[in-house]
Parts: structure tokens; C-alpha cells; sequence
């Protein structure tokens, strides 16, 4: 899942609109973020299921440290306190829950490949409840979060825009049809194995 | 080739557009507050 996480980053945006929005997305796909070098350096990988060609949600992700609960945990703190430093509390507190909820988020499609502890140690379990199993209902799901953080989104620019600067309204309506078109280009690429 | 246009699109261009928006900014309430007020 790639857009969905995008789609709640923008949502969160319309509800705490002094967190910028692309700390907010960096956020929201930080342990993917992290996953792209373990991934290069072979620490982390992903096992395509039947050993085709890798497509949307058809595969298996040993991200055993990024995806792991502690190591969600720990990213999200990673995250959280530069940002504490230097925007506050509340906006540490926002973001730190952003980066931790692309965990919750992979936790309902991915296919029981998220350990509780970094490393996955033999013994504990796995988890993950699958909804990949059925791309076309997760694609949806993708979809409707991509709808609501992006309309939510454009329907605050523009209010905040109306409100403080009307000079701007044309340059809110834009940001907020680049977050719902991004959103929808990305699901399409994604949903086509891209 | 999704996530790396994503982040692309999202952080950079969503992110360079929506900066330029009249939003509140990070921190200003608290830095606002008189001393001894919550």
C-alpha cells in the first residue's frame, strides 16, 4: 500500500493544518522510507508469491526491523523528536502517530509477515490479517482513503485560504487537486505492480 | 516506481504548494501564551 497512506497523511492535514503537509507525508511513509536501504542492502526483502513477476500486494515483505512493532515504535520516535524540537509538542505528537500509523495500516493488508520484535527471533509471531488476498477490496479501501484525505484536505486549504488570505483560493483549490490527482496516479501505478 | 513518484509528488510538490498557504503556523500557540497562563 502506497497511496492509502498518502490519502490519511492528507486527512490529518485538514484536522491539524499547523503540521506542514510534507513533514506529514514523509511521515506517514517513514518506514518505507527506511525499508529502501535495507531493501538495497539485501537486510530487508520481498518473496513474490508463486515467484512471478512482483505486482500489487502479491508478495511476502521480510521487513523484519522497518515493520516490525518495536521498530515502528522506535521510527516513530525517531521521527517525532527533531520535529519536537522544532515545532512543539503537539506537532512531535501528530507526526509520531502519522509514522506509527502506516504500521496499522500495513497490519490490515499485509499477509502475516509483521514480527513484534526487530529481527523477527524464532518463536514469536507473525501478523497481518491479509486483505491482499484480495487486491481489488484493498485497491477500494486504498481508494476511499485517497478520496477522503484528499477532499478533506482541499476543503481546509480552501477555508483556511477564505479565511486569512482570499488572494490565495486559487493556489489552495491547486494543492488540494495535486494531493487527490497524486493520490490517483499513485494508486494506479501501484495497483498495476509499478 | 508508486513510492518513489509518490513521495516526489507528495513531499515535494504537494508540499511546496501547500507551503505557500495562509495555514497556522507549527508552535505559534504556545509561543503565543503569556508566562503563568496554561
Amino acid at each position: 500500500m502506497v497511496a492509502g497512506h498518502f490519502g490519511l497523511a492528507a486527512g490529518v492535514k485538514a484536522r491539524q493544518p499547523a503540521v506542514p503537509l510534507w513533514a506529514l507525508m514523509l511521515a506517514t511513509q517513514w518506514l518505507d522510507v527506511v525499508f529502501v536501504p535495507l531493501f538495497i542492502a539485501k537486510i530487508e526483502t520481498i518473496e513474490v508469491i508463486g515467484g512471478g513477476k512482483p505486482g500489487y500486494g502479491n508478495g511476502i515483505i521480510h521487513a523484519d526491523y522497518t515493520h516490525s512493532l518495536v521498530g515502528a515504535l522506535v521510527l516513530a520516535l525517531v521521527f517525532a523528536l527533531p520535529a519536537g524540537l522544532r515545532w512543539g509538542r503537539r506537532a512531535a505528537l501528530v507526526l509520531g502517530a502519522v509514522v506509527f500509523s502506516h504500521w496499522l495500516i500495513d497490519l490490515v493488508v499485509h499477509r502475516h509477515d509483521m514480527p513484534l520484535l526487530p529481527g523477527a527471533p524464532a518463536g514469536t509471531p507473525l501478523l497481518g490479517f491479509g486483505l491482499w488476498r484480495w487486491p481489488v477490496l484493498t485497491a477500494a479501501a486504498e481508494l476511499a482513503l485517497v478520496l477522503w484525505g484528499g477532499l478533506s484536505y482541499l476543503r481546509a486549504a480552501v477555508g483556511v485560504a477564505r479565511a486569512h488570505d482570499p488572494t490565495k483560493l486559487r493556489r489552495a483549490r491547486a494543492a488540494g487537486a495535486t494531493v487527490i490527482i497524486a493520490g490517483l496516479v499513485t494508486l494506479a501505478l501501484n495497483a498495476v505492480g509499478l | 516506481m508508486s513510492f518513489i513518484l509518490g513521495l516526489i509528488l507528495f513531499v515535494v510538490v504537494a508540499g511546496i504548494i501547500d507551503g505557500k498557504l495562509p495555514w497556522p503556523r507549527p508552535g505559534a500557540a504556545s509561543r503565543r501564551k503569556e508566562p503563568g497562563t496554561w
